[in-house]
């Protein structure tokens, strides 16, 4: 083990994956500073709880068991005894998989991509979803809800949006009838990191998903410092020296970043090597939570909405899983609507977005209007990364290492990837593995940092 | 989870915790289950398996100050009695017995023998009735509760962690840690603190659930009874086993596997609870279900004979020679 003086470890972030790196150094004892730019910790993983008692995040989240326990507040979870998925295509509903696999077109589709296999490797996410579903799947379903999603043609996407956590039919009946059998939301697709299996199931905090990261903050015995922005990250000789808040800067050992990649490019002084990640985009949301009287409105608890004459991509009603996230005889509709700072949709006023999802959700519930009850808007400028064709290769390698000694990227922003809450704790729990890992074996830093004052 | 039939409503204090044997994390969490047996708290609870070590180890796991709320009143250990238990009683003691002949042969007729985590005392009665009277048996407990059932056996039993207890250093001839290792936070801790209790040459016996098991494999997800969630902190299969007992600086004389019907009842009794089967059928399945019992006891014992038994038992001794090894200090675990 190193023993040269050990500068504080500076964490930027006090979101899930910062708050998750913050404890694991702690139990560690390694010292560490978390700073966070904002007034409020827990970032995307936020909860919202309104005065006519309805609870909503930023999007519906999806937790599990496993990650309940391992953060030790299973105890403040209840189980979420039902999910499902359905496509709205041509005016009804097709649940997933049984009633897609039902559509002759798409059954036959599917069955003669799987059976012809794909000559070469997929170069764009159109390719890979024709490949991975055939033509007709791919056309009518998967590819108009990546570029709905995204706001991007699916020509200019790399591949690897289409990668699948886990697959194979055997998997899927086995989950189905673990979710008959048990009443439980066994969770299908959802980690990568760690194995399914019919024991791993959705459960959701009683008291909204902050609960997450209000655990962990709790735990902390060093306090998270709040509205103090990392204004600079400094790098000599391609490893991290100090960081710069409010005006002053900080020595450091090494740095653990949640900012958005390429947040991180402008932040990082005295070297080009995450120039690159300027050109990473992240696709803004808009999310509009719908309050209505009654409850299974839509046929599934997840609906995808492929065709473009809707405004929004997906609609989720999160009480039919989770029903104590809306009063009693109530319920709430998320629509999820993809866009870009400023146009049309993230300037629109909460009470006309409204009027807009109203309207086309009326299509699907005919009688939504009489039921429904107004709605609250939360909108986030980095809800998903996108992965363009055009730095896929660079992408694939900033996985690998932020390529600057010291400096490790965490979190779905940080990481620029798609994964889900679980993923990000043990991929956070990873990271900070190799970072502590790499402490004891790097060399004592050289004392220049003089030269930055 | 907040529906499970929950006795007690206070939750837990957990902490997070790395592998005892080489104190890193490299980990993979190999299953998310409850307190199916007692119901004594609604959290959930993670047992992970070292790719370093395969030790399998529950993390988080409740503090030292919450051990009163996991092991509740009626907890099995604190009274496992013939009236209660009836004829599982009856074999469990002839089982136990044999069991215990094997690091007895040799004992003087003046052995001081002590059991770390006695229990009600269960072992030194039978040992009371195996040996002379003029055997000295002593017992360890931390808990109040069993200090008082062992003792009102007539038993000399001495209250609070063996760690902190005053003994009298290298006088015992043998020590009992039966199905008492996996309760431990700090097995490595306590063998060394046992190792300068027993004499040179004195035997230690341990006798824990193994883990490298068929019953593990097929419930190792969730329902293995050996989890005994949240009891069993640290669980060991041979290699482990025999890796803390080299750490101890205790060699190993023997090292075998035995037979035992409990974890193949409790694995497939926590599976029917867990998916809430009738309450009749639970039932059927329990430690004074003899029919289960004796049916898998002759499962297990097929097992046995291929080496594959669901408890492991190993003798070990401490060196007579002086030695190193003799000298040991507490090894500390690198974060």
């Amino acid at each position: 083990m190193n023993s040269w003086p050990r500068n504080p470890i500076a964490i930027l972030g006090a979101g899930l994956a910062g708050l998750v790196a913050a404890n694991e150094l702690q139990r560690r004892s390694l010292p560490f500073r978390l700073f966070e730019a904002g007034t409020q910790i827990a970032g995307l993983a936020r909860s919202f709880r309104d005065e006519a008692g309805f609870s909503y995040d930023f999007g519906a989240h999806f937790i599990t068991n496993r990650l309940a326990a391992a953060l030790g507040i299973g105890g403040r979870c209840r189980d979420v005894r039902f999910y499902s998925e359905a496509v709205w295509l041509a005016g009804r509903p097709l649940t997933y998989p049984w009633g897609l696999a039902g559509s002759p077109k798409l059954l036959f589709s599917v069955l003669r991509s799987k059976l012809s296999g794909s000559a070469r490797p997929p170069t764009t996410a159109a390719d890979a979803f024709t490949a991975e579903y055939g033509s007709d799947f791919a056309r009518l379903v998967a590819i108009p809800l990546i570029e709905r999603w995204s706001g991007i043609p699916a020509s200019e996407l790399a591949p690897s949006v289409a990668e699948k956590i886990s697959g194979g039919v055997v998997h899927l009946v086995q989950v189905s009838v673990a979710r008959r059998l048990t009443a439980r939301a066994v969770a299908h697709g959802y980690c990568s990191e760690q194995p399914e299996s019919i024991h791993v199931w959705h459960v959701y905090p009683e008291e909204g998903l902050s609960t997450l990261c209000e655990h962990l903050a709790s735990h902390l015995s060093t306090g998270i410092e709040m509205q103090s922005p990392v204004e600079r990250i400094l790098v000599e000789d391609e490893r991290v020296k100090a960081i710069r808040v409010h005006g002053k800067e900080v020595e450091v050992s090494a740095i653990m970043s949640t900012a958005p990649v390429n947040v991180l490019a402008k932040l990082v002084e005295g070297t080009d090597a995450l120039t690159f990640l300027t050109r990473f985009r992240y696709r803004p949301m808009t999310f509009v939570n719908l309050r209505f009287e009654g409850r299974g409105l839509l046929p599934a608890v997840m609906l995808w909405l492929p065709e473009a004459d809707y405004p929004f991509f997906r609609l989720t009603e999160a009480p039919l899983s989770m029903p104590w996230l809306a009063p009693d005889g109530m319920t709430m509709l998320t629509a999820d609507l993809s866009c870009d700072v400023g146009d049309g949709i993230w300037t629109m006023p909460e009470n006309q977005i409204g009027e807009l999802c109203l309207e086309h959700i009326a299509r699907i519930v005919p009688d939504a209007r009489q039921r429904y009850r107004g709605c609250s808007v939360l909108r986030t400028p980095l809800a998903y990364p996108i992965f363009l064709a055009e730095y896929e290769r660079e992408r694939r390698e900033f996985a690998r290492s932020t390529g600057v000694a010291g400096l490790s990227s965490i979190g779905r922003n940080g990481e620029f990837a798609h994964i889900l809450m679980e993923d990000v704790y043990w991929r956070t729990l990873r990271r900070t593995s190799e970072l502590a890992s790499w402490l004891d074996t790097a060399p004592p830093p050289s004392t220049l940092l003089a030269q930055h004052a | 989870m907040l529906e499970s039939l929950v006795e007690n409503t206070a939750s837990l204090q957990l902490e997070e915790v790395s592998c005892c044997m080489c104190g890193q994390s490299d980990a993979e969490p190999i299953a998310v289950g409850e307190d199916f047996e007692y119901h004594s708290s609604p959290e959930t609870f993670l047992a992970f398996f070292c790719r370093r070590c395969s030790l399998v180890y529950l993390s988080p796991r409740p503090t030292a100050d919450s051990l009163p709320c996991i092991y509740p009143a009626n907890y099995h250990a604190f009274n496992f009695s013939a009236e209660e238990f009836g004829l599982s009683y009856k074999v469990r003691s002839w089982l136990e017995t044999r069991r215990l002949r094997g690091p007895c042969r040799d004992l003087s007729a003046t052995a001081r023998i002590l059991d770390v985590g006695c229990g009600d005392g269960f072992h030194l009665r039978l040992l009371r009735q195996l040996g002379p009277s003029s055997w000295q048996l002593e017992g360890v407990d931390a808990d109040a509760r069993a200090v008082e059932a062992a003792r009102a056996s007539g038993l000399v039993v001495h209250p609070g962690d063996v760690q902190d207890v005053d003994l009298l250093l290298s006088s015992y001839d043998l020590a009992l840690l039966i199905m008492t290792v996996e309760h431990l936070a700090d097995p490595l801790r306590t063998l060394l603190r046992i190792r300068e209790l027993l004499r040179p040459g004195g035997r230690l016996m341990v006798i824990t659930d193994n883990t490298a098991t068929v019953d593990f494999k097929l419930f190792r997800r969730r329902h293995w009874g050996g989890y005994h969630f949240p009891r069993h902190w640290n669980l060991f299969d041979s290699k482990s086993l025999r890796a803390l007992f080299g750490r101890a600086g205790l060699e190993v004389e023997e090292l075998t596997t035995m037979v035992s019907p409990v974890n193949w009842v409790y694995s497939i009794r926590n599976l029917l609870v867990d998916w809430k089967a009738p309450e009749w059928l639970v039932e059927r399945f329990s430690l004074s279900s003899s029919v289960s019992l004796g049916v898998f006891t002759i499962f297990d014992l097929c097992w046995m004979l291929m080496g594959r038994g669901a408890i492991l038992r190993a003798i070990a001794r401490r060196p007579m020679a002086s030695s190193a090894a003799n000298d040991l200090s507490e090894p500390t675990a690198e974060q």
